[in-house]
């Protein structure tokens, strides 16, 4: 009892663990609550815990606590890099081996150079001319924009592809002219061919071949041995008047006004590059008509 | 002297070993707190990684308790506020045949009552009383994975013991 006054006794604790007998705690309980003590107790000892894998809980513990590890993280981050990497210099060499060479004229502006395998290239005005220079030895190939005239080395196909039609030479001189609907090509020396809507035309040395609004034209009674431009003139045979005025205002960078009557009519002559009044009284002159030079760049063509 | 012991435990083999040893109990004691084997078994899994990856900050000879801490900081992080129901199975049900259907019956009925009952108690209570009842751990062992005094232990079990019994005659 003096026990019992010092301290909170646990009387049930100290019997489920054997410290007190039975008739001990029978001093602080009813005979009707031990039994029910008992059942607790003998139901209890029966139970047993939920099931457990001990060894498939490690292993699952142990691929959980790798993969968390640092390591492997780092890896898949530098692969990453590597591989952005090796995508950023396969797709610059990708870019630099696809890079275009670009050649442009301006207007009132003649240039003059040469390809990679030497062929000599004259480009006229207000016109374009790109291609790939490291896939040149490969395939010899160039887009034109407006006129040229070529004089390429002997080789491998040769081909000038326009707008409005592709000419392919093996070794030869030649000139293309591709502006709006006016796709015009005159050989000088062996033998061209010329696509254009799908049929192939021969073009030999000492001929021309002109496509104008679709309507095909072959000539074979060209005498010159380079086109009359690279002599600082304009040479035409039965073009629209309408052409002649656009190739004068390219060739001296001016503005032309006219009667639009006479743009369908056919012009045959030469003017010159090197002198404005010379030239507009070459185109003048055999119409009938009378020029005014406004100002530097504009020019009126009017009835006489 | 102390940094080797106190990196005992960050040793691949040791740290298996300390694993099969205490990981049932350790489950066990998860589920006498909230009556889940899932969250058991998630919760056993992170508190043994965290205790790996505080392997040495483990204090030698205290191993064991530092783990019960983690894994009752886990529980009362995770799972305190959920609703506890338990569910063991017997195991001399078989053995006892020669007891009659109605004895067996009630015994039956019993036991869906007491586990009722059980999932009552406070968490402290359940904890101590089944760490006792179905692991058979010492009150000593308990006070020292609590980290509470054998006095408290045995005042837990009374409780649930008296708390028990009130329900059952409820119910």
């Amino acid at each position: 009892m003096l026990y019992n006054c010092m301290e909170q006794n646990y009387f049930l604790a100290k019997w489920l663990n054997g410290e007190i007998t039975e008739k001990e705690l029978l001093q602080h309980i009813s005979e009707d609550e031990l039994h029910s003590y008992k059942k607790i107790i003998s139901a209890t000892k029966s139970w047993e815990a939920p099931n457990f894998n001990t060894e498939e809980a490690l292993e699952k513990l142990n691929s959980v606590r790798h993969k968390s590890k640092v390591k492997k993280l780092n890896f898949i981050k530098y692969s990453y890099r590597v591989a952005a990497m090796l995508a950023i210099l396969f797709s610059s060499y990708y870019f630099i081996s696809n890079k275009s060479t670009n050649y442009t004229t301006q207007l009132a502006e003649k240039i003059s150079f040469e390809l990679p395998d030497n062929s000599k290239v004259n480009l006229n005005a207000d016109s374009q001319i790109t291609f790939k220079p490291k896939k040149w030895n490969k395939k010899r190939e160039l887009n034109l924009k407006g006129e040229a005239y070529f004089s390429v080395e002997k080789g491998s196909k040769f081909t000038v592809n326009t707008n409005l039609g592709s000419v392919s030479v093996l070794g030869t001189k030649f000139n293309v002219l591709a502006r709006d609907t006016y796709f015009e090509v005159f050989c000088y020396e062996g033998l061209v061919s010329v696509n254009y809507n799908h049929k192939t035309i021969k073009v030999p040395a000492g001929s021309s071949y002109k496509i104008l609004n679709s309507i095909s034209e072959f000539s074979n009674n060209i005498t010159a041995t380079n086109p009359a431009w690279l002599q600082n003139n304009s040479s035409f045979t039965s073009v629209p008047y309408s052409y002649v005025i656009k190739e004068i205002e390219r060739q001296y960078n001016i503005e032309i006004t006219y009667n639009k009557k006479y743009g369908n009519t056919l012009f045959t002559g030469t003017f010159t590059h090197t002198n404005l009044n010379t030239a507009l009284k070459a185109i003048c002159i055999p119409l009938n008509l009378n020029f005014t030079i406004f100002s530097e760049n504009k020019v009126s063509i009017e009835m006489q | 002297m102390q940094d080797k012991n106190n990196s005992e435990y960050c040793d691949e083999k040791i740290f298996s070993n300390f694993f099969l040893k205490h990981s049932k109990l350790l489950h066990n004691f998860i589920y006498y707190k909230c009556g889940n084997t899932e969250m058991a078994d998630d919760l056993v899994q992170d508190a043994f990684i965290k205790f790996w990856n505080n392997c040495n900050k483990v204090i030698p000879g205290k191993a064991k308790s530092f783990l019960y801490t983690i894994a009752t900081n886990l529980f009362l992080n995770a799972y305190a506020k959920s609703k506890v129901s338990l569910n063991f199975k017997s195991t001399i049900t078989k053995t006892s045949t020669n007891e009659s259907p109605e004895f067996l019956l009630e015994e039956k009925e019993f036991g869906i009552k007491l586990q009722k009952a059980l999932a009552n108690l406070t968490e402290a209570q359940r904890t101590t009383f089944l760490m006792n009842r179905i692991d058979g751990k010492k009150y000593k062992e308990i006070a020292e994975i609590l980290g509470i005094s054998v006095k408290a232990v045995e005042k837990r079990i009374h409780n649930a013991l008296v708390s028990l019994r009130k329900k059952i005659e409820n119910i």
